[in-house]
């Protein structure tokens, strides 16, 4: 055996060893006597590989096309071709504006659900910018974000069941001010700490704030003898538990627009104004005192910078981003539940904004577009592929049945990606090399 | 783990103690691996998972081999779930954690929730998608015979659960303070450079802290499991989040301080059970953490950490 390859092997067999039962056997509960028994499955193993098929195929041509451009130097000499770089300097000047227009003209040619699942999309990239405003440019590590998101979408549907006359353009600008408190409340006991308390807090917070909507729930059949007070106030924040609370105040029609494309616009015009308002920031002294404290605490601190006042900004700021997110969310489905604020989603947020490259605002949305679109846009490609003889005749069928089980998979792909980059590409796709060396070394 | 409304109070707090020692076994995990790197290892909780799932995996083959018998195959069952976590924490210091231990903070806990992620959605997809049910035939024995003591009853599984714990705190305790391999981890959670220096192979080091703190994350699983009956792909996130609050309860990186604070907390929450019923068990955990962390951030017997730079 090669020396190389040596621990490769070594870790491969390793690997097929402590996953071994888990792939090829099957538990099979025996009722007689209420034991258990492992049968010796292997299609299941087999099964498990062949949806996955599509992804292999995948990061094997990515592996592929990075050697050959490490091989043949295609992609430096693409970059220094001077059309290229003429395109580059105009692209900076106009991309912003032909974006916006291509994005604002959306709802003349788009159908209606792509128009849902682009404002869904818009949702995660509102989400990610905020996450990136604290794990990309403070390094500050926020495990439970959705649980500002989830306290968006709640502020506006318990206020909005109480006072029906409460819409979402007045629920916005309030839920920045209360999630940005909200954020500010819970940083002060732990940004003073060191980083990874407040990974372990905000998670903490997420899901208690989860339970507590779970569980406040207002049954006019409870007859537990309650004060007045209390059951006022359970009436007043009855979040209907798990089934969630409907709302009345989604986006309605305005000016001839039906209510989905109203919900798209909203949500491109607030995603540009925070891109626009994020950019300044980080180029202003903010932005430059955030990355001091992200490259080097202690010297941050040392040069005068106040790094507890601006930790708590960047995540006051990156939690306020959350919320309005949450409102836009609830009057978009005109529905809130328990499922905003799951772990899952803190999870997938996180993945999008380190797969896009920390501490890069394009590279956020890059990452959201990708992990919310490509997993949706999959989903259609088995039926599309079925309804086609001769796409069907060519692809094979393990390949249909892989896209046809992939989004099962998306979370498992997540934690591969979020390892994978960490190890390999730390800075993520849109990432600078300032930041790579910033990440592998302290 | 529900308590009746009718148990008398020492039963509740029995239950609040055989909890604790549950959390124990997994902040000890926690807090081991945080003295060592000063990092906390995020996908433990998955650890203690896999090993709950381990175990009624080696049951059940044990059990096609040479047939039902419930002490030996149980005894086995918790073996191999060790060495199974084992091996699962080994693999995850490889891949998330050694290549990473100079990087920026932020790498290796990143890498480290994406593997408890994956972790958990390997089992959901390869496992099982719903909860599956520890075989009573081999808890029956446990839960169902009780010790009377005055007022109370016990379990035996509550007295193994106890017993076992402190077995395995006093071997733990012999280990780090008496013994070769103790003094080496304490020297490279000390300064690892150092250690290094004078002959201490530190890779190995924290290797075996993350071995160690595994297979007590096992056995913890499988008492769970045996408890609860029910066995989940995502049980290892609230059991982590838990333990984790147990260890910083105690002032994390201190090895006797992760037991109190699990008892602490597991107290707190037997409580919360009895006055306000088991759905506010995660609100509570949080409150508690939130105060400790204003009130005494550094945790119960925590010593002042200066930052590393």
């Amino acid at each position: 055996m090669n020396s190389r390859w040596r621990p490769y092997f070594l870790g491969f067999l390793g690997l097929a060893a402590i996953t071994f039962p888990f792939l090829w056997l099957q538990l099979a509960p025996d009722f007689t006597n209420d034991t258990v028994k492992v049968a010796w499955t292997p299609q299941h193993g087999f099964q498990f590989f062949s949806d996955l098929s599509l992804v292999f195929i995948v990061a094997a041509l990515i592996w592929l096309g990075i050697q050959a451009n490490r091989w043949s130097g295609l992609g430096q000499v693409l970059r220094e071709h001077w059309l290229s770089r003429q395109a580059a300097r105009h692209w900076q000047l106009y991309w912003a504006w032909v974006a916006m227009a291509l994005v604002l003209t959306g709802p003349g040619f788009l159908n209606p659900s792509s128009l849902s699942l682009l404002t869904d999309a818009g949702i995660y990239m509102l989400l990610a910018l905020g996450l990136n405003i604290t794990v990309g440019m403070t390094g500050l590590l926020v495990l439970g974000y959705a649980g500002f998101y989830g306290f968006g979408a709640y502020f506006f549907a318990l206020t909005q069941q109480n006072l029906p006359w409460f819409s979402w353009w007045l629920a916005a600008p309030l839920a920045f001010v209360f999630g940005g408190m909200a954020g500010y409340l819970l940083g002060l006991p732990c940004l003073r700490l060191r980083g990874d308390y407040l990974a372990i807090v905000t998670l903490g917070f997420a899901e208690a704030f989860r339970e507590l909507m779970r569980n406040l729930l207002y049954d006019p059949e409870d007859t537990t003898p309650h004060s007045t007070l209390v059951r006022q106030l359970l009436v007043i924040f009855n979040t209907g538990g798990d089934q969630g609370i409907s709302l009345n105040g989604k986006f309605g029609r305005l000016a001839g627009l039906s209510s989905d494309q109203v919900a798209y616009l909203v949500t491109a015009l607030v995603l540009f104004l925070a891109v626009f308002l994020l950019q300044r920031l980080y180029h202003s002294p903010v932005g430059r005192a955030w990355i001091a404290i992200r490259e080097n605490e202690v010297a941050a601190a040392a040069v005068g910078v106040p790094v507890v006042q601006m930790k708590l900004l960047a995540f006051s700021l990156s939690a306020a981003v959350a919320a309005v997110a949450g409102v836009i969310a609830g009057a978009k489905d005109g529905f809130v539940s328990p499922t905003l604020c799951e772990f899952q989603q803190s999870i997938m947020v996180l993945a999008m904004v380190i797969l896009g490259g920390l501490g890069n605002s394009y590279g956020a949305l890059l990452g959201a577009a990708l992990l919310y679109l490509v997993p949706e846009y999959l989903k259609f490609l088995p039926s599309m592929i079925g309804g086609n003889p001769a796409l069907n005749a060519i692809v094979p069928s393990f390949i249909q049945d892989s896209l046809q089980h992939l989004s099962d998979y998306r979370l498992l792909l997540f934690g591969a990606v979020m390892v994978l980059m960490m190890l390999y590409r730390p800075q993520g796709l849109l990432g600078s090399a300032r930041r790579k060396t910033e990440m592998q070394h302290t | 783990m529900t308590a009746d409304s009718t148990s008398t109070l020492a039963e509740i707090l029995l239950d609040g103690v055989s909890l604790g020692a549950v959390y124990a076994l997994v902040a000890l995990g926690y807090t081991m691996v945080y003295g060592v790197l000063g990092m906390i290892n995020f996908a433990h909780g998955e650890i203690f998972m896999i090993g709950m799932f381990a175990c009624i995996y080696a049951m059940g083959t044990f059990s096609v081999f040479w047939g039902d018998h419930v002490f030996v195959n149980l005894g086995l069952g918790i073996l191999v779930a060790m060495c199974f976590s084992a091996a699962y924490g080994y693999a995850n210091e490889r891949i998330a954690y050694r290549r990473l231990r100079k990087a920026h903070v932020l790498a290796p806990l990143t890498s480290a929730i994406g593997l408890s992620t994956f972790l958990q959605y390997f089992i959901f997809l390869t496992v099982s998608k719903q909860t599956v049910n520890f075989p009573r035939f081999y808890s029956d024995w446990l839960t169902s015979n009780h010790l009377h003591l005055g007022p109370v009853d016990i379990t035996y599984l509550r007295l193994a659960i106890l017993g076992l714990t402190l077995v395995i705190m006093a071997g733990l305790f012999y280990l780090i303070n008496y013994t070769r391999l103790g003094i080496a981890l304490r020297a490279t959670a000390q300064d690892q450079f150092m250690a290094g220096l004078v002959g201490i192979p530190v890779d190995r080091i924290i290797a075996f802290t993350f071995i160690l703190g595994s297979a007590l994350a096992a056995v913890a699983g499988v008492m769970v499991s045996m408890y609860t009956n029910v066995l989940v792909f995502n049980a290892g996130y609230r059991m982590g989040l838990k333990a984790f609050t147990a260890a910083i309860l105690g002032g994390i990186g201190n090895v006797p301080g992760a037991v109190l604070g699990a008892l602490i907390l597991g107290l707190t929450e037997a409580l919360t059970t009895l006055k306000f019923g088991s759905q506010w068990d995660d609100v509570t955990t949080f409150v508690l953490l939130m105060l400790v962390l204003l009130l005494r951030p550094r945790g119960l017997l925590g010593e002042r950490v200066a930052d590393k730079v």
